[in-house]
């Protein structure tokens, strides 16, 4: 018998600490932990129309964590994809808004509208990127700053200018004609187009990533700001861009919500998977090859736990409970070093004294 | 624990390993008391770690530390104070925002504001130092740091004192009124006092044993009178010996540092400048310099001295094209650069060598080859071929193309960062090129840099050491208290000399200097 | 002047559960730790004493249980990112989600219910002076407490040998370290008690600011305000409780606001602190940099107004959250 990886090692305790938190936590509620868990995971895998439910959250997620890859790379945190995607949204209902949308054919003014929408993402992130840049505000502050006040945009339009003939609703804004909806997916709401632009945009970032100076470039900005300063890589300038593909790739997710999913513009449209999306990209530590496959669990989480509240009166939160406890876990997991080489390549063994610090130089 | 009693102290076998690097490789040492100890040896040598080992900072691998016959497998830094050892850090260790008061009274007995303010008045009075008991330490300068600091280890009442390279940052004067307190201090009471330094002369000015470390290892104690060819030998064994100390003389040194006079001398001054700096105010985010005005001829070297904090650190900066331009103008190849950024910088042909290699320098997590990616991003060939033909063949770098940079030793960091220098380089600016390195990777460091000059590069550096600053340049400039107070070519300067303008004292003591 | 007087009494009290949270953090990163999960420790504490008051039928008894709650919270951020050294933004970033989702989760069936509060404490002679008494004379004791909060905090920091070892932790780890200070000792107790603030803070809404327990609960956001405080603060905890209520102002003057223009929903007002945090952030960016201070010395009288260069961030935390511009 072979023994295990110590990879593998690393992701089974971290699995494992991750159903030991979730057991405890259902425990808590007084929740029925296996009929719990078998809605949970059940519910997005068990039939054609709720894989079908699992798909349309995995295109914004897949998206999403890709757009996150581009930001990672430079060193940003951006927590501000909620708010790009809620302005690519934006973007596309309201360039699907234009008086006499006829005049385009419908595919033209579809990719017309998703261009819009990725304009909106990156605008939205190119503020943030330019709060950090110039004006020093850490984008942690601006990107969260910046969700909320595009919730506001969004709440603004639902109830103001863009309201629904005679009546504003925060059901959302007036549907879309349904030449302007994306192809569904037998039936569902589910598009096929979708999909394809989010592996193709998971295909070009990795590749710009990993193949190009332009990754290498953004690499070395993650890695020493002074030096990149210095070797005249204007890091300035790489972070918006680094800024402006990831919210370009945001704001388009939105553009597919609306288009392909809402058909209308709604409040809360980013429907949390900005944030999701930053959990997807942490558990699996920016490794690109496995940010699908992380998305796609986290999105059989969100469609399971949309039934919870119906099968068993829980709140359907209990799927971001479990993503973050099993991110936490992930990242413990990896450095407790119990599977050796990644806790070791790490660093540092736990819980030493600040030994470590003090011998920076061995003079 | 009876302070009256002399300190006996003794290290046995202490090894420490950094990953691969054996730092110290089983030293054993007796210290004797009411004596003054030099530790002497290379930068890497080990010195540091040994001395890091007693004062409880890190615990060694192996080894035992005997304090007045009782045997410590290993000190904290409580236990160290607590048994009367005390260290002064090489860069002080010290916390900059906080009231002078309060870094006194820090790791102390509990003590009220009055007392402590009272206690540290007592004893800077007793030193013969005035601090300013509410002044946050940042605004100090290093030698007021390091008055404090000694004001703090004496009022730990410590009977086996560390100072760690304690002359870097401050001046020549400035080190005599230490050394004279560090003579008092062991003199009493058979305390001990080690002084770890790379500076032979110190050594043989004021220690009555001398411990030499090479690699890691103790390689020789001397007593005096101290034979300075024997020393050099066992600190950089025989061949780097010669060109640690008569670096001139080997041949293409020699024939550079020729070159170097010859473009400070007069005749050559009528050379159109490369760069002219007319009232140029630099500022950063915490300080600024009053105006500058000069001008660089190309292949002139220049020397840059000052007490830390004294301004020349701005000054290069400023130079480099990192600080803002207040005011004034810096026209560099007939364009000013107020106002323009550091991309514009290295199109006019500028570039800096940071002092921190790692923190500013170097991307830790990338490769070498990376390195040479990034640096020559218009090198179309093949860049392995690249790598090979300079990093390697050129500079030495390890032919390790795809080993991370923190990998690197300090000496290869300087020679990777030497290798990322545009051969077409116009103006130099160095900041404590030789930092921390060892003799043979210092040689090669001048050899780069002398030739880049020979080739018309202005190279403009600051170093630590008066003595590499009058052996490397043909101008020195020196700055005091945030001003350039002295801009004078090298040939006739001395340590002495310099010193006083780093401390403002020149004219001062021009008027007293026939006594 | 009654309008301002209720005014000022609706900013004290808005602004408690921020001062608080605000505090809380300024200790932790005092001692060298950013802890990014207030806005989700804020949530779930705020549903902890919640439960807890109305399980016991005691608000006192809740505000307990939301205090263990944040430091329960902190507890986890000390264990992965102190202990465990992984990166302490991404496990603080992480926990303020996992914690927002775990109290909607758990607190799921007691949404809605009616449930004790904290009440009103008249306070005997100052309730009848007549400005005075509107303003902190019959106030909730979460007004008291962040006041109270404010004075003891600012006086550990300042006057207290504790308080010093603190911020010499912060300031320079390795030189504590030397002086044989536990630093990382200090970094878990004062990551903890900053979590205790937090969960008070969450308590403070739940039993006081916005009673009850709901989805969405009306403190959502409150801790990312909080952290920015801390940073607008400067660090200090007088002014950092300033700077909660003037926080508390701009949702207090939304509401007032309200009722002169109908036609904007109160969802805006809602989300209205934010883009002034970030101008707020933007604002001291800019006055604490070299380019803004040289501009202004060009003017008499301006100069003066710039004086000192502000205080930054505790040492060990430089470039962490107000880094070097690229």
């Amino acid at each position: 018998m072979k023994s295990p990886s110590p990879a593998s090692i690393n992701i089974l305790s971290a699995l494992g600490l991750a159903l030991a938190a979730t057991l405890a936590v259902l425990f808590f509620a007084g929740a029925p932990p296996l009929t719990t868990l078998t809605v949970l995971f059940g519910g997005g895998l068990n039939s054609t129309a709720s894989l079908l439910k699992t798909f349309s959250s995995f295109i914004p997620l897949f998206l999403c964590a890709t757009a996150l890859l581009a930001t990672y790379a430079a060193g940003l945190w951006n927590i501000g994809v909620e708010g790009q995607i809620t302005l690519g949204a934006v973007f596309a209902a309201g360039f699907l808004r234009l008086p006499d949308p006829g005049s385009f054919p419908p595919a033209l003014a579809l990719i017309l509208a998703l261009t819009a929408a990725f304009a909106g993402g990156a605008l939205w992130a190119l503020l943030a990127g330019a709060l950090r840049v110039y004006g020093r505000v850490h984008e942690i502050f601006s990107g969260l700053g910046l969700n909320f006040a595009a919730t506001g945009v969004t709440l603004w339009l639902i109830l103001g200018p863009w309201k629904r003939a005679g009546m504003a609703s925060l059901s959302g804004t007036e549907p879309l004609p349904e030449a302007f909806r994306l192809p569904g997916f037998a039936g569902k709401p589910a598009s096929m187009a979708g999909l394809v632009l989010a592996v193709a945009a998971f295909a070009l970032v990795v590749w710009l990533l990993r193949r190009t100076t332009w990754g290498l470039k953004l690499a070395a900005v993650r890695q020493n700001l002074k030096a990149a300063r210095l070797m005249g890589l204007s890091p300035g300038r790489r972070m918006l861009q680094a800024m402006a593909l990831c919210g370009g790739l945001a704001g388009l997710a939105g553009g597919l919500l609306v288009t392909g999913l809402y058909h209308r513009l709604i409040p809360s449209i980013s429907g949390n998977f900005g944030y999701t999306a930053i959990l997807a990209v942490l558990m699996v530590s920016l490794a690109p090859s496995f940010v699908p496959v992380a998305c796609f669990f986290f999105a059989v989480l969100l469609a399971g736990a949309v039934q919870l509240p119906m099968a068993l009166e829980l709140d359907s939160s209990l799927s971001g409970v479990i993503q973050g406890v099993l991110v936490l876990a992930f990242l413990a997991a990896g450095r407790m070093g119990i599977g050796g080489k990644l806790g070791g390549k790490l660093g540092g063994k736990p819980g030493g004294r600040l030994e470590g610090r003090l011998t920076g130089d061995t003079t | 624990m009876n302070r009256e009693r002399a300190v006996d102290v003794f290290l046995s076998h202490i090894t420490k390993r950094y990953g691969r690097i054996l730092a110290n490789d089983g030293v054993t040492v007796a210290l004797k008391p009411g004596r003054i100890h030099g530790l002497l040896g290379e930068n890497g040598a080990g010195k540091s770690t040994l001395m890091r080992v007693l004062a409880g900072h890190i615990l060694c691998d192996e080894g035992f530390i005997e304090v007045d016959g009782v045997r410590h497998a290993g000190l904290t830094p409580g236990a160290a104070m607590g048994l009367g050892i005390g260290i002064l850090s090489q860069d002080p260790l010290d916390f900059p925002p906080l009231a002078a008061w309060e870094n006194f009274a820090l790791g102390g007995p509990p003590r009220t504001r009055k007392q402590a303010r009272d206690r540290l008045a007592e004893l800077s009075e007793s030193l013969g130092f005035s601090l300013r008991p509410d002044e946050p330490v940042e605004r100090f300068t290093v030698a007021e740091r390091q008055q404090l600091e000694l004001a703090r280890l004496m009022d730990a009442d410590v009977r086996l004192l560390i100072l760690d390279e304690p002359t870097t940052g401050i001046s020549p004067e400035q080190k005599d009124i230490l050394f004279g307190i560090l003579r008092n201090f062991a003199a009493n009471k058979g305390r001990i006092v080690i002084l770890v330094t790379h500076k032979l002369p110190e050594a043989e000015e004021l220690c009555h044993e001398v411990l030499v470390m090479r690699r890691g290892r103790l390689v020789g104690s001397f007593e005096p009178p101290y034979d300075a060819g024997l020393l050099l030998e066992t600190m950089f064994g025989p061949e780097a010996a010669k060109a640690a100390t008569e670096p001139e003389i080997t041949g293409q040194a020699a024939m550079a540092a020729i070159r170097v006079r010859e473009a400070a001398a007069p005749q050559k001054a009528q050379a159109p400048a490369l760069a002219e700096l007319a009232d140029a105010a630099f500022s950063d985010e915490k300080s600024a310099l009053p105006p500058v005005s000069l001008s660089l001829r190309p292949g002139e070297v220049v020397g840059v001295a000052g007490v830390a904090g004294g301004g020349q650190e701005l000054f290069l900066r400023g130079l480099a094209g990192l600080a803002r331009i207040r005011s004034g103008r810096y026209v560099l190849g007939g364009a000013d650069m107020r106002g323009q950024g550091m991309a514009a910088f290295s199109r006019a042909g500028v570039h800096f060598l940071p002092a921190s290699r790692m923190e500013e320098g170097l991307f830790p997590g990338l490769s070498l080859a990376d390195h040479a990616r990034l640096g020559f991003p218009r090198e179309t060939g093949d860049l392995r071929d690249l790598f090979t033909r300079r990093f390697v063949d050129r500079f030495h770098v390890p032919n390790q193309p795809t080993a991370p940079a923190s990998s690197l030793s300090g000496g290869n960091q300087q020679r990777l960062l030497l290798s990322l220098i545009p051969d077409d380089t116009r103006l130099l600016v160095a900041e404590s090129p030789t930092r921390g390195l060892d003799v043979a990777s210092c040689v090669q460091v001048w050899e780069h840099l002398h030739a880049l000059a020979a080739k018309g590069t202005a190279v403009v550096f600051s170093s630590e050491d008066l003595d590499e600053i009058l052996a490397r340049s043909g101008r020195i400039l020196v700055f005091f208290n945030r001003r350039l107070t002295a801009d004078t070519p090298a040939a006739g300067q001395t340590v002495r000399g310099l010193g006083r303008h780093m401390t403002g004292r020149a004219a001062h003591s021009a008027t007293k200097s026939p006594a | 002047m009654d309008v301002l007087a209720a005014t000022l009494a609706a900013v004290l009290f808005a602004g408690a559960p921020l001062a608080l949270a605000a505090l809380g953090e300024t200790l932790s990163e005092r001692a060298g730790v950013i802890n990014l999960s207030v806005d989700g420790t804020i949530l779930f504490s705020a549903m902890t004493a919640f439960v807890v008051a109305q399980g016991t039928g005691d608000a006192w008894t809740g505000m307990l249980g939301g205090a263990l709650a944040g430091a329960f919270v902190a507890g986890v951020l000390a264990l992965v990112g102190l202990w465990l050294r992984a990166p302490i933004l991404a496990v603080g970033f992480i926990l303020t989600l996992l914690c927002r989702d775990l109290a909607y989760f758990l607190g799921h069936a007691h949404a809605r219910q009616p449930g004790p509060d904290l009440g009103v404490w008249t306070i005997p002679v100052v309730s009848d002076i007549p400005f005075l008494g509107t303003v902190i004379g019959r106030q909730s004791p979460v007004v008291f407490l962040s006041i109270v909060a404010m004075v003891a905090a600012s006086f550990f920091l300042r006057r207290t040998r504790a308080g010093l070892h603190l911020r010499a932790a912060g300031e320079s780890p390795k030189a504590a370290f030397a002086r044989g200070i536990p630093v990382e000792r200090l970094k878990v107790l004062y990551c903890l008690v900053g979590g205790a603030f937090s969960g008070l803070a969450g308590a403070a809404y739940s039993l006081g600011v916005k009673p009850g327990w709901g989805h969405p609960q009306g403190a959502e956001g409150a801790g990312w305000i909080a952290l920015a405080i801390v940073i607008f603060g400067g660090w200090r905890p007088s002014r950092v409780v300033l700077g909660a209520y003037f926080f508390a102002l701009i949702q207090v003057m939304g509401i007032h606001l309200q009722d002169f223009l109908p036609g904007l929903s109160s969802t805006l007002f809602q989300i209205a602190p934010f883009p002034v945090m970030i101008l707020t952030l933007l604002f001291i960016n800019i006055r604490r940099s070299g380019r803004f201070r040289d501009a202004v010395q060009q003017i008499p009288l301006l100069g003066r107004l710039a004086g000192k260069p502000p205080v930054g961030a505790p040492g060990a935390l430089a470039g962490v959250l107000d880094q070097d511009a690229a």
